[in-house]
């Protein structure tokens, strides 16, 4: 066996492709990796084989997308084109330095900048030497696949508001900054005396550095209470709107006519709620592309086998079930269909999780998205388009989060009949002072103050602050929060599923027991360590790794019996390791201890296996999938406040059940399909009310979109990550407890500084409109009441760590 | 007077070149990828 210069895959001889470079022997797999090896020789590129480490490329991916699809993504302006183009296949920072080399000697291209993080390439070349065909055909001779970046346009849209709000947000700091100096001059002037010149310069300072504040960084909350406005409902933007719009506009005002400005209290409402959003829509970019992505891992083009033995390429939609495709080595499948003939192995991780590559033979099933190993194969269709596995999935996803009410935020409701109030209250004002015969400037002034004075930064930032302070202490414990409505969700939860595999379970299996019969521990466990060595399976690898790789043995003529077991030989005796099927089917009967132990420990619910030198059983060798030692724990601590706990899971009711009773769950729903798992969410919710459910599989991902929080594993599938609110990021579940606490203790912040802003609101409102607040100590009362809410946000970071 | 205008001239200038700076950086997309450029200075350049 040779390994493909290229890819590092192992070549069967019969079918490798060898060539002399530079006098020495190299093998590839197939003519795609001679093709990219030779163009990286030519092209002066090879630095990249010396700067992978370990890292397998696999063959190049030969999905093709039709090349007219791209021309939508270019963008012309004068002598430069642009095209944003999404790159399947980037997998480290070499190949992210391959793309860009490589396109950077094209002639015409101009500027090449992968971003790692997504995926995407921003490529500009001259419209006059080249052309966007040529860029994909470019990347597509490299081994990676350029798609046409419209999938994402879900992902873009927010991309694009993340950037913009980064922009106002950056824009606002900066002015603000400036502001809070002359303000703070002001404000030592009032007390020690200013000379009037500089009082007036300070002034006038303040208002042009917060215009730009207010009228460009200000906009989206303009905009959002117009739109309000318009439907007669007012939310959180009218509330910012009024706030700082007001008091920017009544220190204008008083430019002009006299009197003190405000100008700082407008530019750091605006300053502190932008940077909150900023976060906020920054993570729902991320998680929206993600889901995204997983849609699109299934190829658009599949190669469909003809009468008479060739293939054309055909789009996935027009098959239609019972038609054979070929799938090279390397491809995704672009179906769920049947193996009909060929052999290979699927890299299914995108559905278990599982990283281990499945074994697939003729009659094997297999799923679109998985991606097809070393082996050609024939597939029969059975579900296209819509109707497979990956794409139910996701539509069950995509459904239960399009679904979900949005939440009701406290503070939205209470905003919604205190903004009226207010305007009613300034509206009265306005016409009483007119009515007692003062100018009309003087009682617009007056009513003027008391929307400044009523709108109080305090009320605005009451609730996202609260949540910011609370979602980076909820990071800081490793819980990463998608939004502040996942915590505002999480402190009514009344109700906890967790998933068993993975989420209550280390997810992988550890060796337990060795029993020898007739030979001695020791020897068979090295026998089966060393047979083991080259195993990919899960229960393989627990086992192998019971043993030093030094001290395991040369194994020759090793073979996976898939499903069954492996047999190998070592000092010249083949020996089996597997289940008692796979023995019996070698003739070795599986009786006495063997048979005893085996069923013992089966009926322990432990994984066992079974030792032979093809004669007589050897050894029973047995595997558990541990629980995490903290899972009975976080469940006793969940039920100490009253919340209610079960578990879901596709495992049977036997295993199950023990797992439940080890940590202590009473309730259990065993074999639950993925879309069973989401109905059983619904259940829970009307039996105990908001749901909160902990998993990691893609089959937890439809639960986890479904309950009012779904929290996923840090090491669980992307999809699941992706539908759940939040991520459990160092996998401790003692964590949930201790977040359950957190959002509790927000959302009691949260209600504090309500009150607060509102008990000032309540002193305050009856002194403007009787005229009777002083100018200074309504900045006093503003400051104030603005640094309470914020020391108070604040105590959420200590405490419950 | 003149000292303490002169000192607002340079506060205002130099918050402004931080202002341009930061309008440049998220311009030229430097927000979009925190991720890549720590890999980039592994990346020796043999053949630039």
């Amino acid at each position: 066996m040779a390994l493909c210069a290229h890819c590092l895959l192992e070549v069967p001889e019969e079918s490798a492709i060898r060539e002399t470079i530079d006098g020495k022997e190299s093998v590839f797999c197939c003519p795609g990796c001679r093709a990219i090896h030779g163009l990286l020789r030519s092209e002066g590129l090879t630095g990249f084989y010396a700067r992978r480490h370990g890292w397998t490329p696999g063959p190049p991916e030969t999905a093709r997308v039709p090349l007219d699809a791209f021309d939508g993504a270019v963008r012309t302006s004068g002598r430069q084109a642009e095209a944003d183009l999404l790159i399947s296949g980037i997998r480290c920072a070499s190949c992210v330095w391959l793309i860009e080399r490589y396109l950077g000697k094209r002639p015409g291209v101009l500027s090449t900048r992968v971003n790692f993080a997504t995926g995407r390439a921003r490529v500009s070349w001259d419209p006059s030497e080249t052309g966007v065909g040529d860029v994909v055909l470019a990347i597509r001779a490299l081994g990676y696949t350029p798609y046409p970046p419209e999938a994402l346009h879900v992902g873009d849209a927010l991309r694009r508001e993340t950037s913009d709000l980064l922009l106002r947000f950056g824009t606002a700091a900066f002015l603000s900054m400036q502001v809070m100096l002359f303000t703070a001059g002001l404000y030592a002037g009032y007390f020690q005396g200013i000379d009037a010149r500089y009082a007036h310069l300070f002034r006038w300072l303040c208002f042009l550095l917060s215009t730009p504040v207010v009228f460009y960084s200000g906009a989206p909350f303009l905009l959002g209470a117009l739109r309000g406005a318009r439907h007669g409902a007012f939310g959180m933007d009218a509330l910012v709107f009024l706030g700082a719009f007001s008091a920017y506009g009544y220190s204008t005002a008083s430019l002009f006519l006299g009197g003190e400005v405000y100008f700082d209290t407008s530019t750091m409402i605006l300053t502190l709620i932008l940077l909150g959003r900023y976060i906020e829509a920054g993570a729902k970019a991320r998680a929206a592309e993600g889901i995204s992505r997983l849609v699109r891992l299934a190829p658009v083009v599949a190669r469909k086998v003809v009468q008479g033995g060739g293939t054309i390429d055909v789009p996935v939609a027009s098959l239609s079930p019972g038609d054979l495709v070929e799938v090279v080595p390397g491809e995704r499948m672009p179906v769920d269909g049947n193996v009909v003939e060929g052999g290979s192995e699927a890299d299914e991780a995108l559905l278990s999780g599982e990283s281990a590559p499945v074994p697939k033979t003729a009659g094997d099933p297999v799923v679109a998205g998985s991606r097809n190993g070393t082996g050609r194969l024939l597939v029969r269709v059975a579900r296209t388009g819509g109707d497979t596995v990956l794409s139910r999935i996701v539509q069950a996803v995509e459904e239960a989060q399009a679904r979900k009410a949005p939440i009701q935020r406290l503070a939205d409701r209470v905003v919604r009949f205190f903004v009226p109030a207010i305007l009613l209250v300034a509206a009265g004002t306005v016409l009483s002072v007119l009515h007692r015969g003062s100018l009309p400037h003087a009682a617009l002034m007056a009513g003027i103050s008391v929307l400044v004075i009523a709108c109080p930064c305090a009320l605005g930032l009451a609730t996202p602050l609260a949540v910011l302070v609370g979602t980076t202490s909820a990071q800081a414990r490793g819980i990463l929060v998608r939004g502040g409505d996942v915590l505002e969700q999480a402190a009514g939860v009344r109700c906890v599923l967790f998933d068993k595999t993975g989420t209550l379970t280390l997810g992988r299996p550890r060796l337990t027991d060795v029993e020898g019969i007739g030979i001695g521990r020791e020897d068979a466990l090295r026998l089966a360590a060393s047979l083991e060595s080259s195993s990919e399976h899960a229960i393989g690898r627990a086992i192998a790794e019971a043993v030093p790789a030094a001290r395991r043995l040369t194994v020759h003529g090793f073979r996976a019996h898939p499903g069954e077991g492996i047999e190998g030989e070592i000092d010249g005796v083949r020996y089996l390791l597997g289940r008692p099927e796979l023995l019996e089917r070698f003739g070795v009967p599986v009786d006495g201890e063997a048979s005893r132990a085996y069923s013992a420990h089966s009926a322990a619910l432990r994984t066992a296996v079974l030792l032979s030198d093809g004669s007589r059983p050897l050894a029973v060798l047995a595997t558990e999938d541990a629980l995490r030692p903290e899972a009975a724990g976080a469940v006793s601590l969940l039920r100490g406040t009253g919340t209610a706990v079960a578990m879901l899971t596709g495992d049977d009711p036997g295993v199950a059940a023990r797992v439940a009773v080890e940590v202590g769950i009473g309730e259990i729903r065993a074999r639950v399909t993925p879309e069973g798992k989401r109905e059983e969410v619904r259940r829970a919710r009307e039996r105990f009310g908001p749901v909160l459910v902990v998993g990691d599989g893609v089959n937890d991902a439809p639960a986890l979109a479904e309950a009012d929080v779904g929290i996923a594993m840090g090491r669980g599938t992307g999809l699941a990550i992706h539908s759940a609110g939040a991520t459990l990021m160092t996998e401790d579940l003692l964590r949930i407890p201790a977040f359950l606490a957190l959002s509790r203790a927000t959302m009691r912040v949260i209600r504090q500084n309500l009150f607060w802003a509102f008990s000032y609101n309540l002193a305050a409102i009856p002194l403007a409109v009787a005229g009777k607040l002083h100018p200074i100590a309504a900045a006093a009362f503003m400051a104030g009441s603005s640094l309470l809410v914020v020391g108070n946000s604040l105590r959420l970071r200590k405490g419950g760590r | 007077m003149w000292t303490t205008l002169l000192l607002i001239v340079v506060s205002l200038a130099l918050g402004f070149a931080g202002w341009l700076l930061f309008l440049w950086a998220v311009k030229s997309d430097q927000y979009d990828d925190v991720e890549r450029p720590k890999h980039r200075m592994l990346d020796d350049d043999e053949d630039a």
